[in-house]
């Protein structure tokens, strides 16, 4: 019977110290979820790494291989507030929200769109930019046309850069047409340029940039944008604290004007050609 | 009996025609049908440029993955030749338990898809290794310019958990393929080789390292050769997980300039400065080694 209530004691005593530690736990929740927070760890090591993918002009490589865009002016500026330096981390466009799940980077400045099916992977801060989406024809396959409604065919071919909110604007404007899908966009383009599809989808300045190059071969349907995205960093989702700060750092920075002072420069001038060509 | 003499035949020359024909019709069809405004004014930018600013040469974007590129290559070969050395020796082995390691390591490997295998690993394993050995850790206290030496030998301190990683499965990978290329070398030696060496008393190991491994490994030079050929190549690969090697160079400066025919033409004609040499001095290296057979 001694071996019997020993066993009994000590089951108790193991009971009672899970217990009274969860209890602890419980208590300290707070703690703990602001010290794991990104921004901690962000300060800890003085570096923000920054997710994104090449999407001219939000961000890209200058002949000497150094980051430039609108995403980088602003990744830089957030990381020089925040007191830390900053890494870039490109990132193909297909992987980069598992790549960020998994930490391979803290943050995706990259001009991402808020959907509420990439939200329920991640956390979207406030938007701090918006942009649309526009269509761009091909003149030989599909001439003078002027509304969405004349695109939305079984037999019109149109093409858009896999997971980009391209296919889901194509999906919903265009649910009849044949919607080809690619992992880059340069191949997205040229589909369009041989004449392999009808139509291409892409935010703007995209199809504006196309249609004044080959202003021979390519025309702009419709005279504006037909969708209106906002744009916010993404994050890790169960994070407040590093939501919070962004989306003040937003409402700053904006009000400041330098977000919409950059977002004209890289995308309402050309200034900026001869550092990448 | 072949004919070696360098005649040039009706047939050679027909075919020559037939050739060049072809290549003249697939040239003028891409140039007529292809609705593509060629532009090659900024391609050798790519390579190597001279910025006038700083009065030197600087290396462009695609030299740059290039290097990378061969970084990778190296220590993937380096590394894949020692895993299936071993491995290889254990598929050979006496002891059924090295044998069945080694079985299902080569089983296993050559049987995933390389893409499925570099994504499982990137997102899942490699960076509990990353983190577990520190390297995550050391590639945020270090920076470019505190260690020359180990920019030099991985690249930029940025990348290297993500290099690693990328070398860790390419050479997993390719380790497996030699693994069969070792263990045929080791099983083609003769019988009697082993039985000399026995009967000279060495052991195992030592007849191994002796006797038997000098000359497997002459004989399997040719497919490791064009293993590490394979290689090179194969390291595009591994731009899926943005590693910023050779073809992912390529494919970032495509969405940027959007001159896909151009930059892909730079890009096969690096490739080929890679692997061209290697192949002539593989060549160069069997036709050495078969005149010290020969004598």
């Amino acid at each position: 019977m001694t071996l019997w209530r020993t066993v009994n004691i000590g089951i108790a005593a193991v009971i009672m110290i899970v217990g009274l530690s969860s209890a602890v736990w419980a208590g300290d929740a707070r703690l703990e979820l602001s010290k794991d927070s990104t921004l901690e760890t962000v300060l800890k090591h003085k570096t923000l790494r920054v997710g994104f993918s090449t999407f001219k002009p939000w961000a890209m490589k200058d002949k000497d291989g150094q980051f430039i865009g609108f995403e980088i002016d602003v990744a830089k500026r957030l990381a020089s507030e925040m007191g830390v330096e900053v890494r870039f981390i490109p990132t193909k466009w297909d992987g980069i929200i598992p790549a960020l799940l998994t930490g391979k980077f803290d943050i995706i400045i990259g001009g991402m769109g808020i959907t509420p099916q990439r939200n329920l992977k991640v956390n979207f801060s406030d938007p701090y930019e918006f942009t649309g989406m526009a269509i761009v024809a091909n003149k030989a396959v599909a001439p003078d046309k002027s509304s969405l409604k004349e695109f939305n065919m079984a037999s019109t071919k149109v093409s858009v850069r896999l997971g980009t909110t391209a296919e889901k604007a194509a999906k919903n404007f265009l649910p009849k047409a044949d919607i080809r899908k690619f992992s880059d966009e340069a191949a997205s383009i040229q589909e369009l340029l041989n004449g392999k599809v009808a139509c291409l989808i892409a935010s703007n300045p995209l199809p504006a940039n196309l249609v004044k190059k080959y202003p021979e071969k390519l025309y702009l349907p419709l005279q504006s944008d037909f969708t209106q995205e906002p744009i916010g960093f993404a994050v890790r989702k169960g994070d407040p604290d590093f939501l919070n700060f962004l989306n003040n750092w937003i409402k700053v920075t904006n009000a400041q004007g330098w977000l919409e002072a950059r977002f004209n420069y890289w995308f309402k001038t050309d200034d900026w050609k001869s550092l990448v060509e | 009996m072949p004919n070696n003499s360098k005649r040039i035949t009706s047939l050679d020359v027909l075919l020559l025609a037939a050739i060049s024909g072809g290549l003249i019709w697939f040239a003028y069809h891409i140039v007529t049908q292809l609705n593509y405004s060629w532009d090659w004014s900024a391609a050798p930018g790519y390579i190597a440029r001279f910025d006038k600013s700083s009065q030197q040469w600087k290396a462009g974007l695609l030299l740059q993955g290039l290097i990378v590129t061969l970084r990778l290559s190296i220590w993937s070969v380096f590394s894949a030749l020692i895993i299936g050395t071993i491995m290889g020796i254990w598929r050979t082995s006496p002891r059924p338990l090295l044998r069945m390691i080694s079985g299902s390591y080569v089983g296993l490997i050559r049987n995933i898809p390389p893409l499925v295998l570099i994504f499982i690993f990137y997102f899942f394993l490699g960076d509990q290794i990353m983190r577990a050995t520190g390297i995550t850790e050391l590639s945020y206290s270090l920076n470019d310019k505190t260690s020359p030496v180990l920019n030099v030998l991985f690249g930029s301190v940025e990348q290297l958990p993500a290099f690693l990683s990328g070398v860790i499965t390419m050479s997993l990978f390719e380790g497996a393929y030699i693994t069969e290329i070792i263990r045929a070398g080791i099983e083609s030696i003769e019988e009697e080789q082993w039985e000399a060496s026995a009967a000279l008393g060495f052991n195992r190991r030592n007849q191994l390292i002796h006797i038997i491994l000098p000359q497997a490994f002459s004989r399997c030079l040719p497919p490791l050769a064009g293993q590490f050929i394979s290689t090179i190549k194969d390291s595009s690969i591994v731009s899926i997980i943005s590693i910023q090697e050779l073809t992912f160079a390529g494919q970032e400066l495509m969405s940027a300039t959007y001159k896909t025919f151009e930059i892909w033409t730079v890009v096969i004609f690096l490739y080929f400065a890679l692997t061209f040499p290697c192949s002539i001095a593989v060549r160069a290296l069997e036709k050495k080694m078969n005149k010290q057979k020969n004598l």
